[in-house]
């Protein structure tokens, strides 16, 4: 009798510590997202970022700075900077979807002499560092006329999730069984034919999933962006009006606008990732595990 | 198509050439972005570019392995300290996302109420843009006006000055890229976990094995794959890892938290009013590039990691 009741102060014990644990973790994963949203919100001048604004009187609280980055702030005003982001994430994630697509079909459904090369080779390249890849950009496109165009920027984000992206569709083309490719090609489909009517539609989640990746990058890019769009500054990006508003000359941010320009940034990235979680969780672990 | 793979390569060429078609726009965007960069960028470290009393800016000239010779012996200092924090950064992030992430998941792989409400608020930090947490982040860890020296006053500490000492730094970077990442980890060792059979607990329990035999003789030995595949995967991607250091401490103070990357970027296109030096951003960038490629050579090679990819 005595034994069990220990038994039982144990098992207390050990779920107050799972939840003390957890609501640390969660402290711990949300304070920073919590201080951005309470900040964006707050009339407190920026000396004033103590602990109070953690916990502001309504007094405190407006609109303002919402009001100012979405309608005040010009020299780019910020339906330009959201229409550069479209422009340039966008094609990104059209070019990238496309040729996952393709890398995706050839190294799945033909067994081609030179197979395994290639895929070391992508694989090796895309193990060098991309940042720096900014000089030799930089001069090639130079060369080109392409600095401080919408082309030029859009050929360097075209790359960014290729060769990740294209495994990722190799991997979910494995999982779909030759039979169904077999069929279509005794219905008289060629194989071409085959690939567009019947693979990839059954591909829309991973080509989803790759369109979303390369989306991601230069949605949020701001070392390329700043390097190649040098003058024009009716072809800034969201990255670059952040990082501007965020590093200003006085060395004194206004945290109002920081804040609330991330809050509007984040909000579409953020539905995102939380509503296909397990999905973009399997994906990038490559399928080996699922989310 | 597997049964294929015993014909002729002139059997296979025949009939598997379309997939050179399928493979050729990525094949040409690869050698235009990706190959011929690299291959410039090796050469660029081979010449005089750059005008930080190396060279001039547009009459360069190849000098051989003269860049890296220096590099070795005259900046040998600095290039062992950016080999040295290189490799602490990443392996210390990794170490920690690791530690982080397999102990949270081991809390959340029991039978607890609210299971999916602390999984998601855990997950929020990863759905969140990087650069942009990073760079609020960057201000909360500012010694005038960050929320953390904030919140350090308030219970009665006196601020810390975090970006100015190596050792503070170094924490202020390593708390930020926990958070960063710790999310993900711990969803994947719990979906992991998740998947062990249960009967397997089960049977070890009827034999008497606590819940720590438990955990070494069953999750951990099931968790190896995952384990090995994300900390590869984490140990490269912080490596490279740009926006942490460039947006936090900017390498400083002076260069003691200095990676590769962040050195090369500063030595290309660093502070206003310094003179650039393009042959030895290449140079970092070729180092850095050298190093990650034997690291994964090795762990290539001395596990399966790759073999789903090659079936």
């Amino acid at each position: 009798m005595r034994k069990r009741r220990g038994r039982k102060w144990i098992r207390l014990g050990r779920r107050i510590a799972t939840h003390a644990i957890l609501i640390l973790a969660c402290a711990f994963a949300v304070f920073p997202i919590y201080f951005i949203a309470v900040t964006s919100f707050s009339t407190l001048p920026i000396a004033s970022i103590t602990a109070q604004v953690l916990i502001p009187k309504e007094s405190q609280l407006s609109l303002a700075s919402y009001n100012a980055i979405l309608f005040q702030q010009n020299s780019p005003n910020f339906a330009t900077l959201i229409m550069n982001s479209l422009i340039f994430a966008g094609s990104a994630a059209a070019i990238g979807m496309l040729l996952a697509a393709f890398t995706g079909f050839a190294l799945s459904k033909f067994n081609f002499p030179g197979r395994r090369t290639f895929v070391y080779f992508i694989l090796l390249i895309s193990l060098f560092p991309s940042f720096v890849m900014i000089l030799p950009f930089y001069l090639m496109f130079a060369q080109l006329g392409l600095i401080d165009s919408y082309l030029g920027l859009i050929i360097v984000y075209s790359s960014g999730a290729i060769v990740f992206s294209g495994i990722l569709v190799k991997n979910y083309m494995d999982s779909i069984p030759d039979d169904i490719e077999e069929a279509a090609l005794v219905d008289g489909l060629s194989r071409t034919q085959a690939f567009f009517r019947v693979l990839i539609p059954l591909c829309y989640p991973v080509l989803g999933l790759a369109a979303f990746l390369a989306f991601v990058g230069p949605y949020t890019d701001y070392v390329f962006a700043h390097v190649f769009l040098t003058a024009d500054t009716t072809k800034w990006t969201l990255a670059l009006g952040l990082y501007n508003i965020a590093n200003t000359d006085s060395g004194q941010s206004n945290y109002g606008l920081v804040t609330a320009f991330a809050i509007v940034m984040s909000l579409p990235i953020v539905a995102f990732y939380i509503a296909f979680q397990r999905y973009i969780i399997g994906g990038l672990t490559l399928g080996a595990v699922r989310g | 198509m597997a049964d294929l793979r015993d014909q002729t390569t002139g059997y296979r060429l025949r009939h598997e050439w379309p997939a050179y078609l399928y493979l050729l726009p990525t094949t040409i965007v690869l050698l235009f972005l990706n190959a011929y960069p690299v291959a410039y960028t090796i050469y660029i470290s081979m010449t005089d570019f750059g005008t930080g009393g190396r060279g001039s800016l547009l009459n360069y000239h190849y000098i051989g392995l003269s860049n890296y010779v220096t590099a070795l012996t005259v900046d040998s200092s600095t290039t062992w300290t950016l080999v040295g924090n290189s490799f602490f950064w990443a392996g210390g992030s990794v170490a920690l996302f690791l530690l982080v992430g397999l102990s949270l998941a081991t809390v959340l792989n029991q039978e607890i109420r609210g299971k999916s409400i602390y999984r998601t608020v855990i997950l929020l930090p990863w759905a969140m843009p990087a650069f942009i947490t990073i760079l609020v982040w960057a201000n909360m860890w500012s010694y005038q006006y960050g929320i953390i020296n904030g919140l350090l006053s308030s219970i009665g500490i006196s601020p810390v000055d975090w970006l100015q000492h190596p050792d503070t730094a170094w924490a202020a970077l390593f708390i930020t890229n926990v958070w960063l990442s710790f999310p993900f980890y711990t969803v994947v060792f719990l979906a992991t976990m998740q998947a062990i059979p249960k009967d397997l607990y089960e049977a070890a329990s009827i034999d008497g094995a606590g819940s720590f035999s438990q955990f070494f003789r069953i999750t951990l030995p099931f968790l190896r794959p995952t384990i090995i595949f994300v900390g590869l995967m984490g140990f490269l991607f912080t490596f490279n890892n740009f926006y942490p250091i460039f947006l936090i401490t900017t390498g400083g103070p002076g260069i003691s938290t200095q990676i590769f990357i962040t050195q090369s970027y500063n030595q290309a296109f660093g502070a206003v009013g310094a003179s650039p030096a393009f042959s030895f951003a290449a140079l970092y960038s070729v180092l850095d590039f050298l190093i990650i490629v034997t690291i994964t050579v090795l762990v290539i090679w001395r596990t399966d990691l790759t073999r789903n990819w090659l079936k």
